[in-house]
């Protein structure tokens, strides 16, 4: 009887032990050291050296020589770059395939961006940088831009990458990427020759130079997917999957989706002598723990995680180096959101009722322990268009409850509130803290957890009773063009992707919004943003609580971590590894 | 075998006083019974006498134990009082451990009772349908059920309950087999008794040392189980339970420790003192050790 207590025992603690720490198994190479093609005593001006051509109101060419190349020229003490190595990087995020042109997410954007070369860099200053595209032109009405496109870029396969293929790209971005915005005034593309793009947009789109970024333009070969697909059924398309062919500075050779994710150095890469690494391993570490724990043995090279804790820890280890915001321009708005189509949240009362309750401060300065920051209007605080000046709700019970009984919930009401699975003191916590809160004015409420983001979702886009708040993180994407503007607009009220899920609609709003998209001046395109958020967080369809940093770790030898607007969503071509 | 003294169609009374007796003299079993004793109050009484509530706000997040500025035991990542919600999470683990264990014993009784006394093809087919259970590995077939459910107190007891009765069954029916051909059964028999009072009134009592021991043990697996779900977040986060604090807090096992040694070390213990009581019951009913 004994040995069959100890048998069982020994069976639970194991499959608990496994299925909490099958997360760190996934990978534990470092091994292929071989500096391969030693020839890094070139060091060859990249094709970012010319300052590209730019006219009057574009974003005008930076002066300052692209940050990657400083460590050529900035003295003799700087270690010189070297190739090969391979860096295994720690991912809490699963993607369902690796092309973020037809679909958006983190765990998309993170291999794609190393497969698929875009037009532009942005750098840190988010003035855009040549990559694919060596120079450009912008016309003087701003509705013509030319790209002139390097020489002798091939896709993996060796054909050449030319115009047909990155208007084909655009066009695919058009028809299936969720992000709308991005291509909105778009009217048409011409290709005069093979190495030219002329775009031609309806009105001046100043979130242009974002749509042909980085991670937001992979170029796609035409001459692979242009196979018969419908343009608008691109999503499922074999080249989005394991034997993608891309254009970028890696190839795909290994691909498990929620396991791990092999990148290695195409050798024709359009940027001579890049890149350095020979390989990029994205393990798959649904465990924010166990990503700490390889961080600290030294099995992963990067990592990120959302813990404050763990924040904390990293800074104090002089083994790691902390990065403060691994998303860099994605910029992550964490916010409380409302079913409006649900009859009892469409009143404004009891949102507001809500808002007067819960202690922002409480949750910034003590659960996150004032390591985030507070998030105020609908635009993420390092965007220029964000405004503070708005609507606080600062705590207010009896305002609270006296709202409550207008709506005449004077009694109490029930509410159920959910959460996007993902950082627990980002999403789970401020739920837990939110219902405990609600408490207090007679709002009784249940948390419900999802297993997964699929169950999550499921709920999410489960219609007008399906749910009544939920914990959700809205990514930026940059330009307000492209993240915010499509969770307000009425036009994107559909259930499915991620837009205007909270069914608001406000024909104002749509107008100004609308307006701001189009408008090239900085300081009008500014006015009209701030007055959008005035109006937005009165009406709640969002009560914003934090901007959410996904804070990074690397290991001392890794260098020339990519400090441009997208961060590690770049190509990563210029990484390598001091060892 | 034969010198148990139990007489035809009579309940275990005698043998019950000795193996009082025998189970008083095993001191470690005492010990658990006093242990046990001691967590069932607590979890009944405990609340109400500490006062804080489990679910409420006591101090700021991550406090340690012995910080001045928080609770006996620390707080957790909402600045919940740690002690609170060992005291009060006890109830919710107790409660579905129990219940699970008696509806998986209930179900191993009556599977393995009806496949032990009549034998033949009723016997293979109850044996085949619990073995299609055994072989599934308990907890995963635990998960998939809630997954299916979907969280709940109610509904966790029964995942539990469904997947833990193919051990009690087989014992049941082992033990059956063995009572069945003995004199006094056919005694019974013989003076015409019909199947039910000869398999409750004479088979079942002579069956029940060793179902008695495997039902203290199954408690205990389902409390384990209950932890163990609750680690992996598959049970209702809005009840308290000794599992659930520690799933909750499981990002967190390294910063802060407490948050999940604490309702560990309850499990821990009441898993051990039931053990212990399953222990002494084990000797108590041992008739060679009877007597020494």
């Amino acid at each position: 009887m004994n040995q069959m207590f100890y048998r069982w025992m020994k069976i639970v603690t194991l499959l608990a032990a496994l299925s909490l720490f099958s997360a760190a198994c996934g990978s534990s190479d470092s091994d292929s050291d071989s500096s391969s093609s030693s020839s890094s005593d070139s060091s060859s001006t990249a094709a970012s050296d010319d300052a590209p051509a730019a006219s009057d109101d574009a974003p005008a060419a930076s002066d300052d020589a692209p940050a990657a190349e400083e460590e050529a020229t900035s003295g003799p003490a700087a270690p010189q770059p070297k190739h090969g190595g391979t860096l295994v990087i720690a991912t809490t995020q699963v993607g369902a395939n690796v092309n973020h042109g037809v679909n958006s997410g983190i765990g998309i954007a993170q291999p794609s961006s190393k497969i698929f070369a875009s037009l532009t860099h942005l750098d840190s200053n988010w003035e855009p940088q040549p990559y694919l595209a060596e120079s450009w032109e912008v016309s003087d009405d701003s509705l013509t831009i030319t790209f002139h496109l390097v020489e002798g870029a091939t896709f993996h396969d060796g054909a050449p990458i030319t115009s047909a293929d990155v208007k084909f790209s655009i066009e695919v971005i058009q028809a299936n990427h969720p992000f709308t915005g991005m291509w909105g005034p778009l009217e048409s593309i011409d290709t005069p020759d093979d190495l030219t793009v002329v775009l031609h947009l309806a009105t001046p789109h100043p979130a242009l130079w974002i749509a042909v970024s980085d991670v937001m333009m992979p170029v796609m070969p035409k001459h692979i997917m242009d196979d018969g697909t419908p343009i608008n059924e691109m999503k499922g398309h074999p080249n989005n999957v394991e034997g993608a062919i891309g254009s970028g500075p890696f190839r795909l050779t290994e691909y498990e989706n929620t396991q791990k994710i092999v990148l290695e150095r195409y050798e024709n890469f359009f940027i001579p002598d890049r890149p350095y690494l020979d390989k990029i391993i994205y393990v798959i570490v649904p465990d924010e723990d166990a990503t700490m724990l390889g961080l600290e043995s030294g099995e992963y090279d990067s990592g990120g995680y959302a813990s404050v804790i763990n924040a904390e820890k990293v800074s104090n280890n002089p083994d790691l180096v902390a990065i403060p915001d691994l998303l860099g321009g994605v910029g992550s708005l964490n916010h409380l959101q409302f079913n409006m189509a649900n009859s009892i949240m469409s009143d404004l009362r009891v949102r507001q009722a809500i808002a007067y309750t819960i202690d922002r401060d409480y949750v910034i300065n003590t659960l996150h322990q004032g390591q985030t920051m507070e998030l105020l209007g609908g635009i993420h605080p390092s965007s220029p268009f964000y405004n503070e000046d708005v609507e606080r709700y600062d705590v207010d019970l009896d305002k609270a409850r006296s709202l409550l009984y207008d709506a005449g919930y004077g009694d109490g009401l029930d509410l159920r509130i959910n959460y996007i699975p993902g950082p627990n003191e980002q999403q789970r916590n401020v739920a837990e803290y939110i219902a405990l809160a609600l408490d207090e004015v007679g709002i009784n409420v249940e948390v419900m957890q999802s297993a997964d983001l699929p169950s999550w979702a499921g709920i999410f886009f489960g219609g007008p009773d399906a749910w009544h708040m939920t914990m959700n993180a809205y990514f930026n994407w940059g330009d307000p063009v492209i993240g915010v503007q499509r969770a307000y607009v009425c036009a994107n009220i559909r259930p499915g992707v991620f837009v205007n899920n909270s069914a608001y609609c406000n024909e104002k709003v749509d107008e100004l919004l609308y307006a701001a998209a189009a408008e090239p001046d900085v300081a009008k395109r500014k006015a009209l943003y701030d007055e959008f958020q005035v109006i937005t967080a009165i009406e709640l369809p969002f009560y914003g609580i934090n901007a959410l940093p996904i804070f990074g770790a690397n290991q001392l030898y890794v260098r020339d971590q990519p400090d441009g607007a997208w961060g590690p969503l770049s190509g990563m071509e210029n990484i390598w590894l001091d060892k | 075998m034969t010198d148990l003294g139990i007489a035809i169609d009579s309940s275990t009374e005698a043998g019950g006083r000795g193996a009082f007796r025998m189970f008083l003299r095993n001191k470690a079993a005492v010990a658990g019974l006093v242990v046990f004793t001691f967590i069932v109050l607590v979890t009944i009484f405990g609340p109400a006498i500490y006062g804080q509530e489990a679910h409420k706000m006591a101090a700021g997040p991550f406090l340690g134990p012995g910080d001045d500025a928080g609770p006996l035991l620390g707080t957790d990542y909402l600045g919940r009082d740690i002690l609170a919600g060992v005291i009060t999470g006890g109830r919710t683990t107790l409660f579905v451990a129990a219940v699970a264990g008696s509806m998986a014993m209930g179900l191993g009784l009556v599977v393995g009772s009806l496949a032990g006394y009549f034998g033949g093809w009723i016997d293979a087919l109850l044996m085949r349908f619990t073995e299609i259970f055994q072989a599934m590995p308990s907890l995963l077939f635990s998960l998939v059920l809630i997954y299916l459910m979907g969280p709940g107190t109610w509904k966790e007891t029964l995942a539990i309950g469904l997947t833990l009765w193919a051990l009690p069954a087989r014992l049941t029916r082992a033990e059956f087999l063995r009572v069945r051909e003995m004199e006094f059964v056919k005694a019974s028999r013989a003076i015409g008794s019909n199947d039910l009072r000869i398999m409750t009134r004479t088979i079942l009592p002579n069956a029940m040392p060793p179902l008695l021991v495997a039902a203290t043990l199954l408690v205990v697996i389902a409390i384990l189980f209950h932890a163990g779900l609750a680690f992996l977040g598959m049970v209702d986060i809005n009840t308290i339970s000794w599992g659930s604090i520690m799933g909750k807090n499981r990002n967190y096992t390294l910063t802060a420790w407490w948050t999940v040694a604490f309702p560990g070390i309850a499990i821990v213990i009441t898993g051990l003192s039931i053990a212990l009581i399953g222990d002494g019951l084990q000797d108590a009913f041992n008739p060679k050790l009877r007597g020494r």
